[in-house]
């Protein structure tokens, strides 16, 4: 049992009592266990200081704030990658299967891409294997500590450790779009246009020239037929 | 060998190396690349589903899950097939049900339940010591915990809870209100029950139980179009989507068929394939517009003066010049133009009054039963006066005459429509009439002639009890009000069409910008299609119509049309108001159910309307005034004094509209202190209210006793969406912070209420508690203090039926409630029983005094033929006469819990029934108890039916409602024929021994069986279409007259001019002026704010939905043409504010060339939660559509205790009107996206 993945994904449950009271046990482990990089536990003792000394009620109003309200910082892995497109439900079974076939069933009401559920499962791995689920998930999760960083809430820190442990982490090219990616809140309105800038629409005597879609099909139809096909006797 | 043995007699090799003459080739490499492909789309179960509150589209789909997760879903087609010649059902379904399973796992899901955690923690505190009563009681009695959280809403700040702690604060609450306040005052909002009835019904049994308010939803979101009750006394019926096919010529008006009713639009499409011409009367170019064989744009909200030129040619050319014999005898027999109207002389002159009745003869004609109430006419064949079958007065009290038999008195009659030969009449005289067109606001044409127009109308003289006088037919006075020389000549008469009178064509031309020659043409077309048809024309009309003001003079023009072409109750033809498809069609099945019926009587509703007009505090705002909309033609009477708000008053003190709360004592204690006296509840709140004791909590809505106190929002966004008046919402209800720019009647030293008492400091946060169910964090959850994760639709068990298809099929959990959500029957089984635990602390079995108005479909509405108040002296005070009635309820409080999971033995020992027809129940209430199961602890409850489950809930609605059980239908319709003494079994006849189940819908979709609730038929030879009994099976309309009532002869209609149809402009809302100063330097321009529904949403639900902001512009949107934004210096995608005195909002504009000059779009209802920056004007986030809106009351929906004029639930009642709204528009030169977390002060 990889016990530091047990630690983060308590810290990066719901705070409770119990986890307050778990703080001195976590930071034990993190030392002891040395999965983290030192500068890695360094950077995250503002979160558990926070965690352990903080109000509870305050904590988990901020963590209602971070991680239920805003979509752009969801704990669900897929719903940076998926979001409501056709592939979460497969990749949630996916998951669910890889689960499964390490020998553990998913319960409680949390669903299969929840982080804190991931890092459970990968602290009941073998770390070569843990590390290579988290190489797959490295973007996203280096995505979420930026943005996490941006509202400058020491969760970033947590993120940004579990980030450091996928084989060549770090900004891949998945995180450096997701990141490109504005937060909720558009502010770059000029991006925002180019998104949705679609070919011009010019009126002419050729029926086909206006419909930017009939035309592309139209130039692939215009490619010359191969000697092999021109030989065919009709 | 032999060739048998040579040749494979069983198998054929598949080691063919070629086929097809070498084209085809084989081979036996592996294949298992393929399974990569079958394998993305395996499931494990496909379940029938739906998408449940706010769509009505009622379309069925298939979801398929695999591993418990939902993967995709897709249509179902498997609907019943239509008969031949009928196009089937299918598709049904859109781009919005499509992308509903992606929604299920989205981020903004609410995952556990959520608390205000400031109110969290003083919780904490106080239940360390206290008991959860005095927990409770222990925050509301100290000001600044109080605040410390309502100033907090809409803020953030909430923390998780578990459901026992969740469950144990509200029950707390309840249970504090009930015994502080009263239970009236714990309200609860749910709208359209037909969509997912046993979740409507989860909320509102538990509040029926408790003595709590249901709120209604349909007059509130306007999509009650008044005018159907008014005429028809019927709430809304209208013709499945089906019967479009079976039309000849469609005019859709206000209607966006393609973009709102999708599933049904191929039906629109393959009526016209079949041959069917259409008109589309739309202002802007909408989706629907191109369909149209000719498109009409009038300016907006003067669509009343279309139908009132249309309604003078069809009545030039086919009831005057020409008679078409159809259309004669149609309205002969099915309108009430052959009845008698008496002319009420004032000052010389003379006004349309009241309808004749047969009291007003000496000998009561012969009428001993309800004389006041039978309409009276003219015989053709005697030359007598009879009192025709089929009025009101036929209804109640007497049995075997209420029908449309053309008989009086069991003799034939031929009803003479009109006097206009000289040898019928006794002489012509000027009657007036009230003109309305010269009170436009600048943004209408003005048409100034006089607000009376004088008419020649031809009379009769009778002599009655009280003397001679004259009366004339509606028919005679309906050509006149129409402006049409009949040869009698005389003023504000025309001949042609092209005369500048009130309502020719050219009239019209000139108040809507439609050509004349384009209106002559239209209304020719339709007539001349019923005309050959017999009734096949069709009016589509919608919300585009019915959110003005003056949205019953739209409406009736229309009405009007259909009714003098003969279309109304035939296949193809008729009204077809699709806004808001309220249609519960096993309705008799699920009030049981819904309000409890089966453990008490009478339940506590309130027209939603009245109570967030008073309880938002809208009221103190109000610019209309009762003069501004009262008849030159009124009678005499102090009409222009009050206020909106006192016309409302004296509604609810008369037993017209009912009120919430009801008194100002808690009607718990009154119960107790009416025991204690020793005399009946009605009579001891009768004493108290004449002596002053008692106080009816209308009269002083900010009064604490008086504020509604906990408020349980499920299945709507109230506050997202619906709330008209948002800002008032937030500011008065809420207490939070809001955008209200305009100031209020004292503090503007304006006329204030003569009846309401006013508070000069306006009460802010009245709620103290707001409870929403729901399974996504939409605005009104941002708002909540305890927010509850519910199931989605593809997580529980429910119905679905809609107007637009006659099939009923449900909703299914295919998968278990993500999350710790739970269903909505669950969460309030779960409270009900928390709040039994709680309860004794505080309660026990109580009498709580239920005030009920004079209902529709009793025979309380026969209560008030003349209008008199009690408090003014006019008459005495008798409940459930000249007042509401007040009647003792028990509320076993302790075994509330255990009441709401069985069926209560009132079903088997009075039995059910709806609108007035009533049967015995015992036989269903066993099959129930067989079904489901008896409870088997000992208690109240011990052998009773099992309500455990959603599907027990839904067993019980399907058991007990004639359209699901083939034998109550039977029943039903035998009790009916005792009314109409006609035989109308045959309709359910054949289908006797059907009883649809849950696991048949399950199934597939089942068609209905026919019942007496609904005026159309289930049938193989005919497409549903309202009205279809009335003309068919000759049983009348329930209004005075029995037919269709095209005249309004009470005192209140004839006060406010509503009498006869007419043209009012839109109402002025002055608005603008308060806020023009805000906009300082900018470029402005001043527009008609619009909000139609969109296409990429449904309501509020999927605009969060990002693969639907992708099809849209990702966030709140208006629309406006290029001439307006070139006069605000505006270009597309701009940023903009839109405001006015009710608030601001934010938007980028959409500028467009579909859009008409003058107006705004902006889709309703997009959230405030995505996309939407700060306003520049108020600092605070830009609010919704609604921001910019408030409500205004209209007395004429007010009457009641009058026939088709009296109070039923959703029936009729004040509506909230948003479309008479101007807005300043302006660009944003900065744009703060105010995402700092917000720094909440505590409470001071």
């Amino acid at each position: 049992m990889i016990q530091t993945f047990k630690a983060l994904s308590a810290l990066l449950s719901y705070p409770s009592a119990e986890l307050q009271q778990a703080i001195p046990e976590i930071r034990e482990i993190l030392a002891h266990e040395a999965v983290l990089k030192p500068a890695g536990i360094k950077a995250m003792q503002p979160l558990l200081d926070g965690l352990s000394t903080g109000d509870l009620f305050d904590l988990q109003e901020a963590y209602v704030l971070l991680f239920d309200r805003s979509r752009t910082l969801s704990l669900n892995l897929f719903e940076h990658i998926h979001g409501e497109s056709r592939d979460r439900g497969g990749a949630m079974l996916d998951l669910l299967e890889t689960y499964r076939a390490g020998g553990f069933d998913l319960v409680g009401p949390e669903l299969p891409d929840h982080l804190p559920v991931l890092l459970e499962y990968l602290a009941t791995q073998p770390m070569e294997a843990a590390r290579e689920i988290l190489t797959d998930a490295g973007p996203i999760v280096a995505a979420l500590a930026e943005r996490l960083a941006r509202r400058e809430t020491p969760y970033a820190a947590a993120l940004a450790a579990i980030a450091g442990l996928g084989a060549g982490a770090d900004t891949s090219g998945v995180a450096a779009s997701l990141l490109a990616q504005p937060d909720d809140n558009p502010e770059d309105l000029a991006a925002l246009d180019a998104v949705w800038e679609e070919a011009q629409v010019t009126f002419t005597p050729d029926p086909n020239a206006g419909c930017p879609i009939s035309r592309d099909i139209l130039s692939k139809m215009d490619v010359p037929l191969s000697p092999a096909r021109a030989g065919t006797p009709q | 060998m032999s060739h048998l043995l040579d040749r494979l007699n069983f198998f054929k090799s598949s080691r063919i190396d070629t086929f097809a003459g070498g084209h085809g080739q084989t081979t036996i490499e592996s294949r298992e690349w393929e399974e990569t492909y079958r394998n993305r789309w395996r499931h494990d179960k496909i379940v029938r589903s739906t998408h449940g509150v706010n769509c009505t589209g009622s379309c069925s789909w298939k979801i398929y899950v695999k591993s418990g997760i939902v993967t995709w879903e897709s249509q179902q087609t498997d609907y019943p097939r239509t008969r031949p010649d009928m196009p089937n059902h299918e598709p049904r379904g859109c781009a919005r049900g499509a992308s509903y399973s992606w929604y299920l796992y989205s981020a903004n899901r609410v995952k556990t339940p959520l608390i205000r955690g400031r109110l969290m923690k003083l919780w904490r505190e106080a239940r360390k010591t206290m008991s959860p009563v005095a927990a409770w009681a222990s925050i509301q009695a100290d000001p600044v915990k109080r605040a410390s959280y309502t100033k907090t809403r809409g803020k953030g700040g909430f923390v998780r809870a578990s459901w026992d702690e969740v469950t144990e604060m509200v029950a707390a609450a309840n249970a504090y209100t009930a015994k502080n306040y009263g239970p009236d005052r714990v309200f609860g909002f749910s709208p359209i029950p037909a969509m997912s009835m046993v979740s409507y019904a989860a909320g509102s049994r538990y509040l029926s139980l408790l003595g709590g308010t249901c709120m209604s939803f349909y007059d509130w979101y306007c999509d009650l179009p008044p005018a159907s009750p008014q005429t028809w006394g019927e709430q809304t019926d209208v013709p499945e989507s089906a019967d479009w096919y079976n039309s000849g010529y469609m005019i859709l008006w206000g209607s966006n068929v393609p973009q709102t009713r999708t599933p049904d639009a191929h039906f629109y499409t393959e009526a016209r394939y079949r041959g069917a011409k259409s008109a589309v009367v739309s202002p802007d170019y909408s989706e629907a517009a191109k369909f149209g064989d000719i498109w009409l744009n009038p300016q907006a909200g003067t669509d009343a003066a279309l139908a009132m030129a249309f309604g003078h040619v069809i009545l030039r050319e086919y009831h005057l010049d020409r008679q078409v014999p159809y259309f004669e005898d149609y309205t002969r027999q099915y309108s009430d133009f052959p009845m008698l109207v008496k002319l009420e002389e004032k000052d010389g002159k003379y006004v349309a009054g009241r309808m004749l009745r047969a009291a007003d003869f000496s000998d009561d004609l012969g009428q001993d039963n309800n004389p006041d109430w039978k309409t009276v006419g003219i015989d053709g064949k005697s030359g007598k006066v009879v009192v025709p079958n089929g009025s009101i007065g036929f209804r109640w009290g007497q049995e075997g005459t209420w029908n449309l038999e053309e008989k009086a008195a069991g003799a034939e009659t031929q009803l003479m429509t009109t006097l206009i030969l000289e040898q019928d009449r006794d002489d012509v005289v000027g009657v007036d009439f009230p003109y309305f067109g010269g009170e436009a606001n600048e943004h209408f044409v003005n048409d100034e002639r006089g607000d009376v127009l004088t008419r020649a109308v031809p009379v009769k003289r009778l002599v009655l009890k009280d003397g001679e006088t004259l009366v004339a037919t509606v028919f005679d006075l309906f050509c006149a009000n129409y402006g049409l020389d009949r040869g009698l000549g005389g003023d504000n008469v025309a001949v042609s069409y092209d005369a500048d009178v009130p309502f020719t064509p050219a009239w019209a031309e000139k108040i809507t910008g439609v050509g004349r020659d384009r209106i002559i043409a239209v209304a020719r077309e339709f007539a001349t299609n019923a005309e050959k048809t017999n009734g096949k024309s069709m009016v589509i009309l919608g919300a585009g119509l019915n959110h003005w003001y003056h949205m019953d003079m739209a409406y009736r023009g229309i009405i009007n049309m259909l009714v003098m072409c003969g279309c109304v109750g035939q296949s193809g033809g008729g009204w077809s108001h699709y806004v808001g498809q309220e249609k519960l069609r096993p309705q008799t099945g699920w009030t049981a159910l819904a309000f409890a019926l089966d453990w008490s009587r009478p339940p506590r509703q309130v027209n939603s309307t009245s109570v967030w007009y008073a309880h938002t505090d809208q009221w103190r705002y109000e610019t209309v005034s009762a003069g501004e909309i009262v008849s030159p033609t009124a009678p005499a009477g102090n009409w222009a004094d009050r206020s909106l708000i006192d016309y409302n008053i004296q509604a609810e003190r008369m037993g017209w509209l009912p009120s919430a709360p009801q008194l100002k004592t808690n009607p718990l204690e009154v119960g107790f202190a009416a025991k204690a006296a020793g005399i009946p509840a009605a009579d001891y709140v009768a004493q108290g209210l004449k002596s002053g004791r008692l106080e009816m909590s209308c009269e002083d809505p900010d009064a604490p006793e008086n504020w509604p106190r906990n408020l349980f929002v499920w299945r709507s966004n109230l506050l997202g969406s619906s709330g008209k008046g948002h800002e008032y919402f937030l500011r008065h209800l809420l207490g939070t912070d809001h955008g209200v720019l305009g100031k209020d009647l004292g503090e503007e030293g304006r006329q204030k209420p003569l009846e309401a008492k006013w508070h000069d400091e306006a009460p802010e946060g009245k709620l103290d508690l707001l409870v929403t169910l729901d399974f996504r964090m939409s605005t009104t959850c941002v708002y909540s203090d305890i927010v509850l994760p519910t199931a989605s639709w593809y997580e529980k068990d429910d119905l679905n039926t809609s107007d637009m298809h006659p099939f009923i099929h449900p909703l299914q959990a295919a998968v278990d409630p993500a999350y710790e959500s739970k269903t909505d029957w669950e969460i309030f089984k779960l409270i009900a029983k928390r709040f039994s635990d709680i309860a004794p602390e505080v309660l026990g079995v109580e009498s709580d005094v239920v005030a009920l108005p004079l209902q529709h479909d009793s025979p309380g509405e026969l209560a008030q033929s003349v209008v008199a108040d009690w408090k003014a002296g006019e008459c005495e005070l008798i409940p459930g006469k000249t007042a509401p009635n007040y009647i003792a309820v028990e509320r076993d409080y302790p075994n509330l819990g255990r009441k709401f999971a069985s069926v209560g033995p009132l079903m088997e020992k009075i039995g059910n029934g709806g609108k007035g027809i009533a049967w015995e129940t015992k036989e269903e209430v066993h099959h129930l108890q067989e079904l489901n199961g008896r409870v088997a602890d000992e208690g109240v409850t011990q052998g009773l039916a099992r309500l455990d489950t959603a599907i027990d809930a839904a067993e019980m609605i399907l058991m007990l409602a004639p359209e699901t059980n083939g034998e109550v239908a039977v029943k039903a319709w035998e009790a009916l024929e005792k009314m109409t003494g006609r035989e109308h079994k045959h309709l359910a006849a054949a289908k006797q021994d059907e009883k649809i189940r849950f696991r048949d819908i399950a199934a597939q979709p089942r068609k209905i069986i026919s019942s007496p609730t609904w005026s159309g038929i289930e049938s193989e030879e005919v497409s549903y279409n309202a009205g279809y009994t009335n003309v068919h099976e000759l049983i009348p309309w329930r209004t005075l007259s029995g037919r269709q009532q095209l005249y309004q002869d009470h005192e209140w209609m004839r006060a406010f001019g509503e009498s006869f149809v007419s043209w009012r402009p839109p109402v002025d809302l002055k608005t603008i002026a308060p806020a023009a100063g805000k906009a300082g330097s900018s470029k402005t321009v001043v527009l008609n704010f619009i909000t139609p529904h969109q296409k990429w949403g449904i309501h509020s639900t999927y605009s969060d939905n990002l693969l639907m902001l992708t099809l849209n512009r990702g966030g709140p949107v208006v629309w406006i043409s290029e001439t307006d934004a070139k006069k605000a210096g505006l270009v597309d995608n701009d940023w903009v504010e839109v405001f006015n005195a009710n608030g601001v909002l934010t938007a980028r504009a959409v500028v467009s060339q579909r859009i008409r000059e003058g107006t705004i779009f902006m889709y309703h209802a997009q959230e405030k939660i995505v996309n939407t920056p700060g306003s520049q004007i108020t600092g605070k986030r830009g609010g919704i559509h609604n921001s910019v809106t408030r409500t205004v009351l209209k007395p004429t929906h007010m009457i009641g205790g009058y026939a088709q004029l009296s109070y039923g639930f959703n029936y009729y009642g004040t509506v909230g009107s948003n479309r008479d709204e101007f807005v300043i528009v302006r660009k944003m030169d900065k744009v703060d996206w105010l995402d700092t977390p917000a720094k909440v002060e505590a409470a001071e």
